[in-house]
């Protein structure tokens, strides 16, 4: 790896990293709290 | 190296690596199948369906998540390099997953006759504003988009054709394809499935690529800082039996490009730390049948000029050598590459540098 890729390595990865983990905490925290007595949800890819 | 097309250069630890890597990918999408259908058989088409869309991608983020493993791992320690041999092949391969994930995905909507509502949940432009809610399909065909980028540039054809500085720039966008996956996920199945296994699959996918890059990244940060120059602007490397016989020794330049300082015997020679095939650490590897060979794909280089051997063309830029006072030096200016600049230890040192025991 040259030092310029090097550098736009450890610039990229952790502003994407910062970005997701943000991404995923809110998900995570927004996400509607599961029906009682779910079993299994709807299938993963349903449509609007 | 010329930029003519060459087919794929099979070899037997080539066809070793993708056997491995096809029939893990087999064993875990029909495991994955084979457990969900027991657990909870599917009572029509459409949720036969879905299970293999969860195969499928479950299987592409694990594999994505173990592509990004291998850069830091194979940092960390050498014995997991043979991991990195091959990986554009495992790219390729998750990227037919990925493939598979999204025909399985057509196919739901198609056993439904509901194809329309595919275009019209992507197109829904209200929804882009939302963060719950957010048309999440967009994100993983994205990923998908550019892992066909990175899988149609993967042959060397393009290595050579782009250079490898553009080519090792272009790739870096698997950091932004495994982004979208995850936030796919997170915006996905994680909103509509009230287990915990899917956050704790992205904590740990993600979580584990971003823990072995810190570890990695701080391991290698000495390296980044410049060695000091002497008066007239050269590098102290050190004494030349203090470099492992057909090993080498990296030092930085001031900008903190690395330069590699081989010994063979009683020759050293200082190249590049750059392969000329994908940028790999030559100075990490050894001198085999009289050459340096990169330790990641075993492209190889004379060393007192850095050209590789005939057929072969391709040239590494060298730097001078020399001895001070017993002590080895070399200047930091790179020389054009294929400049013959390595030297002799001269005779008179030899016993003194190479065996410094006996001789005191």
């Amino acid at each position: 790896m040259t030092r310029r890729h090097r550098f736009i390595h450890r610039v990229l990865w952790p502003i994407l990293a910062l970005v997701v983990a943000t991404g995923f905490v809110l998900a995570l925290w927004l996400r509607p709290p599961p029906e009682p007595g779910q079993v299994r949800a709807a299938p993963m890819e349903r449509p609007a | 190296m010329s930029v003519g097309f060459r087919a794929v250069q099979w070899n037997r630890d080539k066809l070793v690596y993708d056997g491995i890597l096809v029939a893990a990918v087999a064993l875990y999408i029909a495991g994955f199948g084979v457990v969900a259908w027991r657990i909870e058989p599917p009572k029509n088409m459409p949720e036969a369906i879905d299970l293999w869309i969860r195969a499928t991608g479950t299987c592409a983020f694990l594999m994505l998540t173990v592509i990004l493993w291998i850069g830091p791992l194979a940092r960390l320690s050498p014995r997991f390099r043979p991991l990195l041999y091959n990986r554009r092949h495992f790219g390729v391969l998750t990227f037919i997953v990925a493939v598979a994930h999204f025909g399985f995905l057509l196919s739901w909507y198609i056993a439904q006759h509901n194809l329309p509502n595919l275009g019209a949940e992507l197109t829904k432009w209200e929804d882009c504003g939302k963060f719950i809610g957010f048309p999440f399909k967009t994100l993983g065909i994205g990923a998908l988009l550019i892992l066909f980028l990175m899988a149609a540039t993967s042959h060397d054809f393009w290595l050579a054709f782009l250079t490898p500085r553009i080519w090792k720039s272009l790739h870096m966008a698997l950091y932004v394809a495994y982004a979208l996956v995850v936030m796919h996920v997170a915006l996905g199945i994680m909103q509509s499935e009230g287990t915990m296994l899917i956050p704790l699959m992205l904590v740990g996918g993600a979580g584990s690529v971003a823990a072995l890059h810190i570890i990695a990244g701080w391991r290698e940060r000495t390296g980044d800082r410049g060695n000091a120059l002497n008066a007239d602007g050269w590098i102290a490397v050190g004494p030349p039996y203090a470099i492992p016989d057909k090993c080498a020794r990296i030092v930085a330049a001031p900008g903190g490009e690395r330069i590699a300082v081989f010994r063979d015997g009683t020759q050293i020679g200082a190249l590049t730390n750059l392969c000329a095939h994908q940028n790999g650490p030559v100075g990490e590897g050894r001198i085999i049948d009289g050459c340096v060979t990169c330790p990641w794909h075993g492209y190889q280089y004379r060393l007192r000029d850095g050209c590789a051997p005939p057929p072969f063309t391709e040239k590494l830029a060298t730097y001078r050598v020399r001895i001070n006072r017993g002590l080895l030096e070399v200047d930091p200016r790179p020389l054009p590459p294929g400049t013959p600049a390595g030297i002799d230890i001269p005779r008179e040192a030899i016993s003194e540098i190479l065996m410094p025991k006996t001789a005191m």
